[in-house]
């Protein structure tokens, strides 16, 4: 491209902008943008939530008992540590601490590589037990409450978004681990780390809220 | 400003061949790709209303199956909705003019932008490759529970347009960031050009709505592939709650056309009638004014279709103050052109033809509004000519504006007025030929999507049918003299309407760089005095 | 902005003291979940679980995301997407939760009004306590002022009517019959001064019609015929939809009015 980037101290940035913290501060609106876009995204499972909660009571207390609350608390735990590296690994890369940074990204990689094996446990114990998605619905201990089953429909849909979120999550941060590796990150260039950071901090957020209202609440 | 010579270099010209233009990272380049692209499936989409007007020519089965013309007119409002209308604007002339308007060297993410271009393209593809595989019949809007239960291949269009709606989402970002950050020096919020205001409203609503859009249609796909059952009354879920969520993104969708048409509008009155803009914050407010509404009034689509009596009241109650805003603006339109120095060349032409079916468009909608004639009117003709009046009146008359304001910008050359205007007068009478006879077949009860009719309707049908084919002759000319302009036009001056705002400062085409030095803002955009 | 493009600030660094805190804090908001489920408060449980989570997710906006220290423009732009949530709810469930009661059966809905017809009085046309009662408190609220309390006829307003009201306690004068659907008609249809009540539901008509052929000197019984003839016995009869005539009652009303 003929882009020529240009230089600001010691650091290049694209042309179009007028310096490395205008790039800096620009991308991390983008990220906000995205983010709230995000919210967006999620909104409809939580609407549908919601709706068929308040139409059938009952059912969905009745649907809830069947979590098992202590893997979602596990799990809630494993993603707030997660945050707490993800956090300490943007510090490291702020304070151009390259091995801090590299711990920290491996920790939050494994973490979250933690958090999908207990939803793979939580979920594979589930179909065991034939609780699909409402059109393949085949446990019968809810036989008096026929609108359980899509409470499990939510369910999947939910935990499967958020799990999805959590795979794109480990694909970027895998991207930023190797340039960390290589040196590329500090003090004066990090925009990488940080919208990563706050990405996945999102993803903590999105189970702050789905942990209590689909495990503890229902 | 003062124009500089490149020595004939520009970005057209700056680099070469196919590959230059698919790897671009130009928002200019990019723009006229996603203008060439639409224009495209625009010619799609029209051929499928053609043949949809033909077999309406007479009653009874005449050229199609009741099959085939159900594919036919999803195809049509598909590809026209997703595929043209809603990218055409923002996507084609916001990337290229916004950001030369803000006197900034390219949007904020250029990159992404070119993704945003491919990944609209990949969904626009595979929603037009079940047209190979198993054409759709079940209409644009995809109601649940038919398009669970359809054999034809939904599962592909609703991939489709998720995909393409992350294109949107992309580039609503990007322009928003832009907006924020990329403004020139002294281009306080006070100066913006109107269409950037326009732009701007348009990609807030777009990066609020689309996800809900792609959400739903995902889980549609998930509702035909394993039976999730939201929306599938067979398993306990609510079909109507898909008419909520779509609407949630569809109604704001349909702003989502007519704002940045109402910006081009805004941009080209002053410009042609030489005279500042009447009203700029009230203008400019009022695009954030209906851009707010449009997220409260979607259950207008929804009066019968078993709603609560208390949403009907509120939605009924809400629509009603979407004329509030609009109706500032038609004002602030005409109050401009008062006493103006109009100039009648294309850009003014088509405006004029913009505001007069935009407000057919928007009085009609008033009768749709109102809960007791909606019971009436709904799924009638009525609807199908308000709702074209809105979107073909609006959107593709506000485009043709823009191209014809922008055409000699975009390729340095200039068009044949002549021509042109014939061309207008095709376009604007066989539109209102075509369909303002459907208000009254719609009145008498003529129900939409039918392939038949009963005979005392035939007339109405026929002079709708043959205004379609006017419009048809009009837009074949407009290629015609376009694409002679673009070989064989006159070279365009750097500004020959007297514009004041910043893309015109600079050559046509304009350069690589978009600006030689980067530029100051020291005047308002409509201000004639200080610009030649 | 656009004028302080040219400013280099220091980023803001999150004080790892702050990060540990924050954490604590978050893993405190999750015991407490947890713990509070576990004490049976009612309803107030969804709200201490939803406040808890709130709190926890403003930690993380507040201090991992740094939205604390990042600028207006963020701030408004994140917090904007809640308020369009907010919107989205609210409007929907003007619609899913107002549509009167609608009951889930085994995995279909059924339109509420026909299921609480049918549990209520599936046929009217049969007198039972519950109706007679029924019936009872309409007839203090729509009739004594012509037939009087004990409806013989003699209401405050009776004086004034030409022919009288009927006299419900004597055999004698029924212009079309002491049946309850007898009397159903005459209700549905007005006789003389009194109009038609077709526009009070047909199960208070029907009660109306038991209460009154109490008050007389025998309670007749209707045959089968007597109830078709005025339209009752199937579903969308007599009994059955709310502020509706059956169908042939309907005509025979229109034809006599010509």
């Amino acid at each position: 491209m003929a882009h020529a980037p240009a230089m600001d101290g010691n650091r290049q940035y694209a042309h179009h902008f007028l310096s490395a913290d205008h790039e800096f501060e620009t991308s991390k609106q983008g990220i906000w943008l995205f983010l709230l876009q995000e919210v967006l995204f999620f909104s409809p499972l939580f609407v549908a939530y919601y709706v068929f909660r308040g139409l059938h009571p009952a059912d969905w207390h009745a649907a809830a008992q069947l979590l098992d609350w202590r893997m979602g608390a596990l799990n809630t735990v494993i993603l707030i540590c997660s945050s707490l590296t993800m956090a300490l690994a943007v510090h490291g890369a702020q304070t151009s601490n390259k091995k801090k940074l590299v711990v920290n990204l491996i920790l939050t990689l494994g973490l979250a590589c933690g958090f999908l094996v207990v939803k793979y446990f939580e979920y594979t114990h589930k179909f065991h037990m034939g609780i699909y998605p409402a059109g393949a619905f085949t446990y019968e201990g809810l036989g008096q409450y026929p609108a359980a089953k899509l409470y499990f429909s939510i369910y999947y849909a939910m935990t499967g978004l958020h799990g999805i979120h959590v795979l794109g999550g480990m694909a970027v941060m895998l991207w930023v681990l190797k340039r960390a590796m290589r040196g590329e990150f500090n003090a004066h260039y990090y925009t990488p780390v940080e919208m990563t950071g706050l990405y996945w901090h999102f993803v903590d957020l999105v189970w702050i809220y789905l942990f209590p209202i689909l495990y503890l609440l229902g | 400003m003062a124009h500089t010579s490149h020595d004939g270099e520009n970005y057209l010209n700056h680099e070469k061949g196919l590959w230059s233009w698919l790897s671009t990272i130009d928002h200019k380049r990019i723009g006229v790709m996603y203008l060439f692209t639409v224009l495209v499936f625009f010619f799609i989409g029209g051929v499928a209303a053609m043949l949809v007007r033909a077999e309406l020519f007479r009653p009874g089965l005449t050229l199609m199956t009741a099959d085939t013309y159900n594919k036919m007119f999803t195809y049509h409002g598909t590809i026209m909705v997703f595929m043209v209308v809603i990218p055409l604007i923002p996507s084609a002339f916001g990337n290229f003019v916004l950001p030369m308007m803000l006197g900034a060297k390219d949007v904020a993410f250029p990159k992404l932008n070119l993704a945003s271009y491919y990944v609209w393209l990949a969904g626009a593809l595979v929603a037009t490759a079940s047209l190979v595989v198993n054409q759709l019949d079940t209409g644009w809007t995809f109601y649940t529970p038919y398009s669970i239960r359809t054999s034809t291949s939904a599962s592909w269009v609703l991939l489709g347009a998720f995909i393409m709606g992350f294109g949107g989402i992309f580039t609503s970002l990007n322009f928003i960031a832009t907006i924020h950050k990329l403004r020139a020096p002294g281009l306080t919020w006070g100066r913006l050009p109107l269409f950037v205001w326009a732009s701007y409203a348009t990609a807030i609503v777009q990066l609020l709505a689309t996800p809900v859009l792609a959400l739903t249609l995902f889980l549609v796909v998930l509702e035909r592939s394993t039976g999730i059952g939201i929306f599938d009354p067979k398993l306990g879920g609510d079909p109507v709650l898909f008419q909520h969520f779509f609407w949630f993104y569809s109604h704001p969708a349909v702003y989502i056309m007519a704002l940045p048409a109402m910006g081009i509008i805004s941009e080209v009155i002053p410009v042609h009638a030489r005279k500042q803009v009447f009203g700029y914050w009230a203008i400019a407010l009022a695009t954030f004014g209906i851009a707010l509404v449009a997220f409260v009034v979607w259950g207008h689509h929804m009066f019968v279709s078993g709603q609560s009596e208390l949403a009907n009241f509120l939605f009924s109650l809400i629509t009603m103050f979407v004329a509030v805003p609009t109706g500032v603006k038609v004002f602030s339109w005409v109050a401009t052109l008062y006493k103006g120095d109009l100039h009648f060349r294309m850009p003014l032409l088509y405006a004029f033809a913009f505001i007069f079916v935009f407000t057919i468009g928007g009085l009609t909608g008033v009768f749709l509004a109102a809960l007791g004639s909606n019971v009436h009117l709904t799924d009638t003709y009525f609807v199908v000519a308000h709702f074209h009046y809105v979107m073909v009146g609006g959107t593709i008359m506000g485009m043709l504006a823009g191209l014809h304001h922008w055409f000699p910008k975009m390729s340095g050359r200039m068009y044949s007025e002549g021509w042109a205007r014939v061309s207008w007068f095709l376009v604007f009478m066989g539109f209102n030929i075509t369909f303002f006879p459907q208000f009254i077949v719609g009145s008498q009860g003529m129900p939409r999507r039918y392939y038949d009719y009963v005979p005392e309707f035939t007339t109405l049908n026929q002079i709708s049918s043959v205004g379609a084919w006017i419009i048809g002759v009009g837009f074949v000319l407009m290629a015609l003299y376009l694409l002679h302009a673009l070989f064989r036009g006159a070279k365009a001056p750097p500004n020959p309407w007297g514009a004041a705002t910043l893309e015109w400062a600079q050559d046509s085409p304009p350069p690589f760089h978009n600006f030689d030095k980067d530029p100051v803002v020291t005047h308002g955009p409509y201000d004639y005095r200080t610009s030649h | 902005m656009a004028e302080k493009h040219g400013n280099h600030h220091k980023h803001h660094i999150l004080a790892p003291k702050i990060i540990w805190t924050v954490w604590a804090l978050l893993l405190i908001g999750t015991a407490l979940t947890v713990g509070a489920t576990h004490f049976h408060f009612g309803a107030v449980n969804y709200v201490i679980g939803i406040l808890i989570a709130t709190i926890k997710a403003a930690l993380v906006v507040t201090f991992f995301m740094g939205l604390k220290y990042d600028s207006n423009e963020n701030r408004v732009i994140f917090l904007t997407s809640f308020v369009f949530v907010a919107i989205f709810f609210v409007l929907t469930m003007s619609d899913l939760f107002f549509r009167g009661p609608v009951e889930f059966d085994n995995g279909r809905f059924l339109a509420a009004q026909e299921a609480h017809a049918a549990a209520q009085s599936s046929d009217p046309w049969i007198s039972t306590p519950e109706l007679v009662a029924k019936g009872k408190e309409l007839y203090a609220a729509q009739c004594v002022v012509c037939h009087g309390v004990n409806g013989k006829g003699d209401g405050p307003a009776a004086g004034a009517l030409n022919p009288k009201p009927r006299n419900f306690t004597a055999q004698a004068g029924w212009v079309n019959g002491r049946k309850p659907s007898e009397i159903f008609g005459s209700l549905t249809k007005g006789l003389n001064a009194m109009p038609s009540f077709a526009t009070s539901p047909a199960p208070d008509r029907w009660a109306l019609a038991h209460y009154v052929s109490t008050l007389g000197p025998s309670v007749l019984k209707d045959s089968p015929e007597d109830l078709k003839k005025v339209g009752a016995g199937n579903a969308s009869g007599g009994g059955g939809g709310e502020k509706t005539l059956p169908i042939d009652l309907a005509i025979e009303i229109m034809s006599s009015e010509g």
